[in-house]
């Protein structure tokens, strides 16, 4: 299909496949099913916020609240199971919904508000999560702190079909709807064009508020949805949850080849960027380098992928001469 | 074909604060016509095209197109209504193809919002066929030439079914062959009933391919008739005003002029390139003297200021300045070299709008007014005042924000802030765009001192009045070359405006 | 404020015009508080704002230099962090060489600032995304070296007087944020550099076209920024006689908040240091006064987000 056949991601599939190679190669651990499966397991959350992730930067912004929104879901989860007793089918749409309306009010606050993307979220982050802090009820019954959710429909997204766990699927799976989102509808193209160039997106007709709202609240859903898969593992959440993610997310996002400058990327490339780091953070652990080294990678990852994603850009345009 | 016509606009005015950017233009467009709209800058074109499209809202008038009266503010509705305009600047997404950016907004959907794309490739490869362009759709809009995104903005255009469309300078960046393919273009949008508004500068052009014209003069329609009915020196007369004509010329015979000044060289440019800008410029700037760079947008003249003051590279040739090959790497070191720049946008460009007359005033000189990093306040506020006087800026506070300034205040305080190096070789570029009368002659005024005290002045301008009244010497350029040189004492405006236009 | 700023050169107009909101909101707000708490308006509970706030204070008066450039630091807190464990650790090593833990301890924050500024401002990456970088990076640098243990300070009495030692009754960080503030105001309205870096933040293609050195002000911008950020991680250190590398966690909302509240744009050019120490002891203000009415600290979270949003709205609108 054409979206094997994206260029960027051919590359980064080559340098995944063969980072996976030489870790395989230099540690026996990495190669059992067992590793594979930790790897799936531990980064299919951050999978997908990567996706989630994508839609704001393709429009030239950036989410810094999916923490946040991830911690606010998952009290809400605990909150639901624990204190009030009510069943999956009630409890998990309601994470979902609060964090798709979360997102979408960081959109609003972009567009209403025309703060920028960066500080809105900044803002947000601190909202949300004292938000998550004022309805945690581990506060209120620190007795709950130790029980488990015990939750089958909840508990239904924590199983494996060999190594690899149902969280891997619904990543994959979100990931096959968002790019079919993105490639095939006419919203998928206004997002490229309002990221690409506002003004001529507004001149065309686009509703560029509704897009943007729509991308934040994509964002939310997606740190809803790997709120999920967090709770159902650990079956119970935490009010600290999800600190310092976003920094993985936009990582992922960018190493994926969704660039800064906005219009350009697709969210297969965030979720193969989001196995990368695992498989590089999880690699270099099992070798012996200890786990305090892992923000210092994440971060110099981060700023790699940056500066590769600025000289691909510059690249981009290299042919254009001065357009009056 | 009906007589009525597509678009009417009448009595349309727009004021920004105190300035009247249009004041009761009518302009009319029939089906098959091609009305070309000329004016200098500044003259209103670029505000009646924005009102036209619903870009922006007049401040009063009405327009009506087929007939009924339309609320103007409002872009879609236009372009829903057959008004499409094809600017100088890009309206396409530059990260996605060209059969995406041929429908932006508006791809043929199959319901529930999935694209239909066989539908929009089959649509594309009709419209291409049916007004012979061609492009490769699957091209990404960044990696084309200037060139080729030209052609898909016109594309994208008649993707919308335009019954009017407005061109504005559409052969910028054209070769002549291009230029004949669009013509051949246009004149099958006649047959179909389109009616056009081509805007342009050149008159060749308007007289090859347009029927009527409407022209603009300091917001006001001089004339509308057509285009057979007028001569050139007439049309000239009216673009740049009977009675300033005159008065221009009277100026501008009265003047002495310094070709060549004094005849040192201080700066000369041999066989300078820059890719996609322009292309083997020679000439030689002497001190003493007033040389003037003019011709139409895309001529290449403002990237070769840049280029001469260190913003921007170049990629072939040679800049000598007082006698020896130099590298200018940025304009740290051209102004080293003594030189000052003037840019063309104050407000992009020149002026830090949020902060005072007098901080804007002192910013090429810090180090001139401090000692060990701290600015002396007496030296300042003597450099200061001392340029507010001379130059005569209005209000004479220097506290106040330059954004309160008028416009002609403004770029004194711009044109102030060169001064105070005492540069030995000044670039001035449209030193005079939104500047009132008044002040315009204040400006030649220090001009013409600063060239009295052996200063080479560059000077850009695309006014031929101000062309005529200012130059010593004057430089043509055309498609990035260099057309000619002139000594302004023996050469007419109307030749310039001819040699400008592709005489 | 007018002889200290030589009034004439910065339009002190404006300055008030965008300024005269913030002393009455921070006026009306301690009102509010001495009526529903008259002890807040003791001189005790004055002086511990003030003295809470210092940290954050000389914090904000770097940040304010990066954020008239239009840019932005979030790696500050693990920079607080570090360089109060280098201090600590030197201390230790050296049995209380102040000089050199000082030196040490401002040394490695500029490093990283150097770094943060280079990057920005030669390679041209997004402050935001460098800085985040950067902030993962230092933090784990930090673990790295620290682990996440207590470090204890002991002595030397100097080192410990910097947080704490009362000179007229008054602690010594308090004179050590003035200290800041006067010299950053200096440098803002005095030095050649300060209009640099107003006109940077105010149109930098303008400031590039009129031969400032734009690339080199914009880097010195971060390294003045991380060396707030290092002093402050002395000056906490001292208070609380022990040094981590898990301190600092979160502070950089604080910095910002207080920024943003002072009235210095987001996108450069109009700014203060004077109109972020207001911005500075709103926030500390707020702090104190929601500690007495004993409001939880996840609302003030809340309340800290909200107040971001609504300043920033409000200056937006005006614009």
């Amino acid at each position: 299909m054409k979206l094997l056949a994206r260029i960027p991601n051919r590359e980064l599939a080559a340098v995944f496949v063969s980072t996976v190679a030489t870790f395989s190669f230099l540690s026996a651990t990495f190669r059992t099913k067992d590793n594979i499966e930790d790897i799936l397991a531990g980064f299919s959350h951050i999978g997908l916020l990567a996706i989630g992730q994508a839609f704001p930067i393709l429009l030239g912004g950036i989410d810094l609240s999916v923490g946040s929104i991830l911690a606010l879901s998952g009290m809400i989860a605990f909150d639901g199971f624990l204190i009030f007793g009510l069943p999956g089918p009630l409890v998990i749409p309601v994470m979902l919904l609060a964090a798709t309306t979360a997102g979408a009010i960081n959109g609003l606050l972009i567009v209403k508000c025309r703060l920028q993307p960066f500080i809105a979220t900044l803002a947000t982050m601190a909202a949300y999560r004292g938000l998550t802090y004022a309805i945690s009820g581990r506060q209120i019954f620190p007795q709950l702190a130790t029980q488990s959710i015990n939750d089958d429909s909840l508990l239904g997204f924590d199983g494996n079909i060999g190594p690899f766990p149902y969280a891997f699927f619904l990543t994959v799976g979100v990931a096959v709807l968002a790019q079919l989102v993105l490639s095939f509808t006419k919203f998928g193209r206004d997002l490229f064009t309002v990221g690409g160039n506002i003004e001529a997106a507004r001149l065309s007709g686009i509703n560029v508020g509704q897009a943007i709202v729509i991308s934040y609240a994509m964002s939310g859903l997606c740190a809803g949805l790997a709120a999920l898969i967090l709770v159902s593992r650990m079956t119970t959440s935490q009010e600290n949850l999800g600190i310092g993610i976003e920094l993985s997310a936009i990582a992922a996002a960018i190493i994926g080849g969704v660039s800064l400058v906005g219009g350009t990327g697709n969210v297969i490339g965030p979720v193969i960027g989001a196995f990368l780091m695992g498989v590089i953070l999880i690699g270099l652990s099992l070798l012996g380098v200890t786990t305090y080294a892992q923000p210092v990678l994440t971060g110099a990852v981060l700023l790699g992928a940056v500066y590769y994603d600025k000289l691909a850009a510059t690249k981009r345009t290299h042919r254009t001469g001065t357009a009056a | 074909m009906t007589t009525e016509s597509l678009l009417r606009a009448t009595e349309l005015t727009k004021i920004y604060g105190s300035m009247v950017a249009l004041s009761n233009a009518s302009i009319e467009v029939r089906p098959g016509e091609v009305r070309s709209l000329v004016g200098a800058n500044g003259a209103g074109k670029s505000t009646l095209i924005k009102i036209l499209t619903g870009a922006i809202s007049p401040t009063a008038g009405e327009i009506v197109i087929a007939g009924r009266k339309v609320a103007p503010g409002n872009p879609r509705r236009m372009i829903e209504l057959g008004i499409a305009g094809v600017y100088q600047h890009s309206n396409l997404a530059p990260t996605m193809s060209v059969l995406d950016n041929l429908y932006l907004g508006r791809q043929p959907t199959l319901g529930w919002g999935i694209l239909d794309r066989h539908r929009q490739r089959a649509d594309a490869l009709a419209l291409l066929s049916k007004y012979q362009i061609d492009l490769d759709l699957d091209a990404r809009i960044s990696e084309l030439p200037p060139v080729k995104q030209k052609e898909v903005e016109i594309a994208k255009a008649l993707a919308l079914e335009a019954r009017v469309m407005l061109l504005d300078e559409p052969t910028a960046w054209l070769s002549h062959s291009e230029v004949e393919r669009l013509f051949r273009t246009i004149r099958t949008l006649k047959t179909r009933g389109v009616g056009i508004i081509y805007i342009s500068h050149i008159l060749d052009e308007l007289y090859e391919i347009c029927d009527t014209v409407t022209i603009l003069r300091d917001g006001l329609v001089v004339e509308d008739c057509p285009v057979a009915s007028i001569t050139r020196p007439q049309l000239l007369k009216k673009l740049i005003g009977d009675k300033l004509a005159s008065e221009a010329s009277g100026q501008a015979g009265a003047q002495t002029r310094y070709p060549r000044g004094t005849g040192e060289t201080k700066l000369a440019c041999e066989g300078l390139s820059k890719n996609g800008a322009f292309d083997d410029v020679s000439f030689e700037l002497c001190s003493g003297e007033i040389f003037c760079v003019t011709g139409l947008i895309g001529a290449g003249r403002s990237e070769l200021m840049r280029v001469i003051f260190g913003a921007d590279s170049f990629d072939g040739g040679r800049l000598i300045i007082g006698g020896e090959e130099v590298l200018i790497k940025s304009p740290i070191s051209a102004m080293e070299r003594g030189m000052g720049f003037v840019p063309e946008d104050r407000h992009r460009d020149g002026l830090m709008l949020k902060m005072s007359v007098g901080q804007n005033l002192v910013m090429a000189i810090l180090t001139l007014i401090s000692r060990f990093g701290m600015l002396r306040p007496g030296l300042m506020a003597h450099a200061v005042s001392r340029q507010i006087s001379t130059l005569k800026i209005v209000p004479s506070n220097p506290q106040i924000a330059v954004r309160k300034l008028s416009g002609g205040n403004q770029q004194k305080v711009l044109i102030g802030k060169w001064l105070q190096k005492r540069p030995e070789i000044l670039i001035l570029d449209e030193p005079t765009v939104g500047v009132d009368v008044g002040a315009k002659a204040e400006v030649y005024a220090i001009l013409r001192s600063l060239r009295a005290a052996g200063a080479a002045i560059l000077v850009v301008s695309s006014d031929m009045e101000e062309v005529m009244t200012i130059s010593d010497r004057i430089m043509v350029m055309r498609g990035g070359r260099v057309q000619g040189i002139y000594d302004a004492n023996t050469v007419s405006e109307y030749d310039i405006v001819g040699h400008v236009g592709g005489q | 404020m007018a002889q200290l700023a030589q009034g004439r050169w910065i339009g002190l107009s404006s300055v008030f015009r965008s300024g005269w909101m913030l002393p009455v909101v921070l006026i009306a707000i301690c009102a509010i508080f001495t009526v529903i708490k008259p002890v807040f308006l003791s001189s005790e509970n004055l002086l511990s704002i003030v003295h809470q706030v210092a940290i954050i204070g000389i914090m904000a008066v770097g940040m304010t230099f990066v954020i008239m450039t239009g840019g932005i630091d979030l790696s500050i807190g693990p920079v607080l962090a570090i360089a109060g464990v280098f201090a600590a650790d030197i201390l230790a090593l050296t049995a209380g060489n102040l000089a050199l833990a000082i030196g040490g301890a401002l040394g490695v924050a500029a490093s990283v600032g150097l770094a943060n500024g280079l990057i920005v401002a030669y390679l041209g990456l997004p402050p935001i995304v460098v800085t985040l970088a950067a902030l993962s990076i230092v933090r784990g640098v930090a673990l790295l070296i620290a682990g996440p243990e207590l470090h204890l300070i002991r002595g030397p009495a100097m080192f410990l007087f910097i947080g704490e030692g009362p000179i007229l009754g008054v602690p010594f960080s308090v004179y050590l944020f003035a200290a800041t503030v006067v010299l950053a105001v200096i440098v803002q309205y005095r030095t050649a550099f300060g209009l640099s870096v107003l006109a940077i933040g105010d149109n930098e293609r303008a400031a590039f076209l009129s031969g400032h050195h734009v690339q080199r002000v914009k880097s010195l911008t971060y390294v003045i920024c991380a060396i707030g950020a290092g002093l402050a991680g002395i000056v906490q250190a001292s208070q609380v006689h022990t040094a981590s590398a898990t301190y600092g966690m979160g502070i950089e909302l604080d910095v910002i908040a207080a920024v943003v509240l002072g009235g210095t744009s987001l996108s450069g050019g109009a700014g203060s240091i004077l109109l972020t120490v207001s911005g500075v002891l709103l926030i500390g203000v707020m702090n104190n006064g929601l500690g007495l009415l004993n409001i939880p600290i996840e609302m003030q979270l809340i309340a800290k987000g909200l107040i971001i949003i609504a300043a920033l709205t409000v200056s937006s609108r005006e614009n």
